[in-house]
């Protein structure tokens, strides 16, 4: 008897339960934890970036936005699994310049235009030029003919094939016209004190990272690669208005979801964003990072990304850049 | 006594009791994360840091610092207990450290790597105090050719690893550097042996092979040969190093700090190669070296001394010129520039209880560690009393989620699987894994920097010659064959049955 009463009272819980989820799903987004995708390992950029949009989202949204990095394969790893997952708003992607160039270097097992809904850009991560201080040129022109006068024979320091700084420096050789050898490193961080060490002549990389060498010495910022000067480098010019008219390259992160969320989900995350973007908090913790809070809708982040991914394919096309 | 007088203030500020509270944290993490396999000071600390962004900087760093090197202690636990590496620098003292296990010697060698490890943290404390930048701007003297030359050098001394078989040794270096191929190259972007496998595009990680090489390895083994366990629980001798013990260690632990320290200045090595090297030494300068791989203590000293001398002396760059040398340094790094500090030079001056406060924690940690660390040696060796049936399963978990948690991916739990079967396979050929892993470590460092130093010499070789580090190096290498090669060459003309 006592039995079952306890299997009755289970039946009309778990139905109590079905019913009242139910009721919870139709009614609000989000019906339970979100999981926001970093296709990178703990520490890089996007990690930081995504852990702090996380956080605050979850304050937002009042479910836990958990950060789940999925790194390796340069970010394609992560990428390929957002993109396999349910469009129902509960997963999203944090993506940056990676995604564009991937397009153009890799086989990708996802289709990087149908695959994802654009939700919205968060922010701007402008890149600068640095030499050795040892050679001798305080300009992005003295840089560009010094490289001239000895064809052939500088060498630039970049993070590793179809990483961001070695094709913004193949943008850089591009449009200056220069023959200039790239050296490939495992990553910015041993690019970076490679030149510092004055074993190879320049390179170009991620503001933050180099600041605190520009601030002591050990490196010479030329140019930054934004279309206007850095607010936190304001005295150093952009490579354009240095010399080099029409370079841009810059490192940018932005969140997707998988194609085919519903577009009020969408346009409720995009809401939420831009209230967190537009914190004081949020703005500061960006400029800690030699970054700027960038934002972008659904419409203007679509087409953004589709000129970044025309703009990277015609340098790995002209560059004779191959991953596979 | 300007030096006085700083480590005096460095004391005041590192002996806070916030301060204190966040070190003991931090040592407290670093020794949990260390003695699980595969979660490592890195992942802990991105995961950590902003949490600590509400704490003052001084604690937040004092904390972030004490993961770090906290970790280099636990990785050896289990190392030495049961044959499972928490961290890839802990590989090598899982050779002789897991052999004076069974012998019952568990304690001891304990112990002793908590000794070493203490001695090493001190002196290396000290020596970032007294020459932290001169030391950091030598090490920025090394570029891709002294890189190339000073691993060369490491690769040929391998063959000292040999323990047995010199051919199979040879043979086992080989399958490291082959492995180690595995991955997109870093100077053209080529993928080479991933198949296609995007999981194997960044190559294959130390800890997998590791892992399942040696703790997966060695399940299979003791479960295939019942009769082993009995040994191995019934005689737990004395808890803690004999007179002996010490005596036999003492070299060693200051060699393996003096190697730990020069690798650690230098930004482009990892942990693994400083213990390795110290294991190396050790073993061409005991009087019978036969003993290494069968529970010598020297080879549990050293290299324990040498991992934990490396993690300490990263600081050097990282402090002094703002150099990270690994990817956890970065991590510190960006932290200090979030609490708004710009690291260099400046800091000495500009945030003297930063450094000092800092370098003064480092030592507070080291002593909290140690005290942490020699009662719960006891503890550990308990451990051992656990029945393998649980402690089998326990283990293998532990292992599969300690891998997990590195890339968050189950493929790297298959591949370790894989590791497991080949590590039974060359246990039954009596192919030793250890120098397959120092392959493995270097293989890569070797090529990627002869490559790159070709490219900037546009192919001239001369320039391995022409600059003077990197000829040290390669002179030395030349010595090292010669003094391997010819009491080998008079050997085989003696006894040829040897």
């Amino acid at each position: 008897m006592k039995k079952i009463a306890k299997s009755l009272f289970t039946i009309v819980l778990v139905f109590a339960a079905a019913v009242c989820s139910g009721m919870a799903a139709a009614q609000s987004y989000p019906s339970k934890p979100l999981r926001l995708i970093i296709p990178f390992p703990p520490g890089g950029s996007n990690d930081i970036v995504g852990r702090l949009i996380a956080t605050k989202l979850t304050e937002r949204l009042g479910k836990q936005v958990v950060a789940d990095n999925r790194g390796g394969a340069g970010g394609v790893i992560g990428t390929e699994i957002a993109a396999k997952s349910e469009p129902d708003g509960h997963t999203l992607l944090i993506v940056s310049s990676a995604y564009a160039i991937n397009t153009s270097l890799y086989k990708l097992p996802y289709d990087p235009i149908k695959a994802f809904t654009p939700v919205a850009k968060l922010g701007t991560g402008p890149n600068v030029l640095t030499v050795f201080p040892g050679l001798p040129v305080n300009s992005v022109k003295d840089l560009i003919a010094l490289a001239k006068e000895k064809a052939g024979k500088l060498n630039f320091a970049a993070a590793g094939v179809g990483s961001f700084q070695h094709l913004g420096t193949e943008l850089f050789r591009m449009l200056a016209g220069i023959d200039i050898a790239i050296v490939q490193f495992k990553g910015g961080g041993p690019a970076m004190i490679d030149v510092i060490g004055g074993h190879t002549h320049a390179t170009l990389g991620s503001l933050i990272q180099f600041m605190p060498h520009i601030k002591s010495g050990k490196l010479k910022a030329l140019g930054t690669g934004g279309s206007k000067r850095s607010v936190v480098l304001p005295d150093v010019p952009t490579i354009a208005e240095a010399g080099v008219p029409g370079y841009e390259a810059n490192n940018w992160w932005g969140i997707l979801a998988p194609a085919g969320t519903p577009p009020s989900i969408v346009g409720r995350l995009h809401k939420e964003l831009s209230v967190i973007l537009s914190l004081a908090e949020i703005q500061k913790r960006f400029l800690d990072q030699g970054a700027e809070v960038d934002e972008m809708g659904p419409a203007e982040f679509g087409p953004f990304i589709a000129a970044e991914m025309a703009k990277w394919a015609r340098v790995v096309k002209e560059g004779n850049i191959k991953a596979e | 006594m300007e030096l006085l007088g700083n480590v005096i203030f460095g004391f005041s500020v590192a002996l806070s009791l916030q301060n204190l509270l966040y070190c003991f944290i931090g040592v407290l993490v670093g020794t949990l994360i260390g003695v699980l396999p595969g979660i490592g000071p890195m992942a802990t600390i991105a995961m950590l840091m902003p949490l600590t962004f509400n704490v003052p900087p001084v604690a937040a760093l004092i904390m972030l610092a004490g993961i770090y090197y906290g970790a280099m202690y636990g990785g050896s636990t289990t190392s030495i207990l049961v044959n499972l590496p928490g961290e890839t620098a802990s590989v090598v003292t899982c050779i002789d450290g897991y052999q004076m296990a069974r012998q019952g010697r568990a304690g001891a060698a304990l112990a002793i790597a908590a000794i070493g490890s203490f001695f090493a943290g001190t002196v290396c404390t000290l020596l970032i105090a007294l020459f932290g930048p001169p030391l950091a701007e030598i090490a920025l003297k090394f570029g891709s050719p002294e890189y190339f030359s000073l691993m060369l050098m490491g690769l040929v001394a391998a063959a000292v690893l040999a323990h047995g078989d010199m051919v199979k040794s040879l043979a086992m270096v080989v399958m490291g550097l082959l492995l180690g191929i595995v991955g997109a190259d870093v100077n053209s972007g080529i993928k080479r042996f991933s198949f296609g496998v995007y999981e194997l595009a960044d190559g294959i990680g130390v800890v997998v092979i590791a892992v399942g090489v040696f703790a997966v390895g060695e399940i299979i083994s003791n479960l295939s040969d019942p009769e082993e366990r009995q040994v191995f629980t019934s005689k737990v001798t004395n808890l803690f190093p004999t007179k002996e013990d010490l005596k036999q260690s003492f070299g060693a632990i200051v060699r393996g700090t003096a190697v730990g320290a020069f690798f650690g200045v230098l930004p482009g090595t990892t942990p693994a190669i400083a213990s390795f090297s110290s294991y190396m030494v050790e073993k061409k300068l005991a009087k019978d070296p036969s003993r290494f791989g069968r529970g010598a203590i020297e080879g549990v000293a050293g290299p324990e001394s040498a991992n934990n001398a490396d993690a300490q002396c990263k600081f050097i760059p990282m402090l002094t010129l703002g150099i990270p040398a690994s990817g956890t340094m970065a991590l510190m790094l960006g932290a200090l520039m979030i609490y708004g500090i710009t690291p260099g030079p400046g800091v000495m001056t500009e945030k003297p209880d930063l450094f000092w406060g800092l370098i003064a924690s480092m030592w507070i940690g080291n002593v909290m560690l140690v005290v942490l660390n020699l009662p719960l040696v006891g503890m550990w060796v308990s451990l051992l009393k656990v029945p393998y049936r649980l402690l089998f399963p326990a283990i293998m978990l532990f292992s599969a989620i300690g891998i997990y948690s590195v890339n968050n991916s189950s493929f790297d739990i298959y591949l370790m699987a894989v590791f497991g079967i080949l590590g039974i396979v060359w246990r039954m050929l009596e192919c030793s894994p250890v120098p397959m892993m120092l392959g493995f470590v270097l293989g890569p460092m070797v090529e990627e920097n002869l490559r790159r130093a070709l490219q900037v010499s546009r192919g001239d070789p001369s320039v391995f010659v022409t600059r003077p580090i990197s000829l040290g190096f390669i002179v030395a290498t030349v010595l090292i064959l010669i003094v391997m090669v010819l009491p080998a060459v008079r050997k085989r003309r003696g006894d040829i049955t040897d």
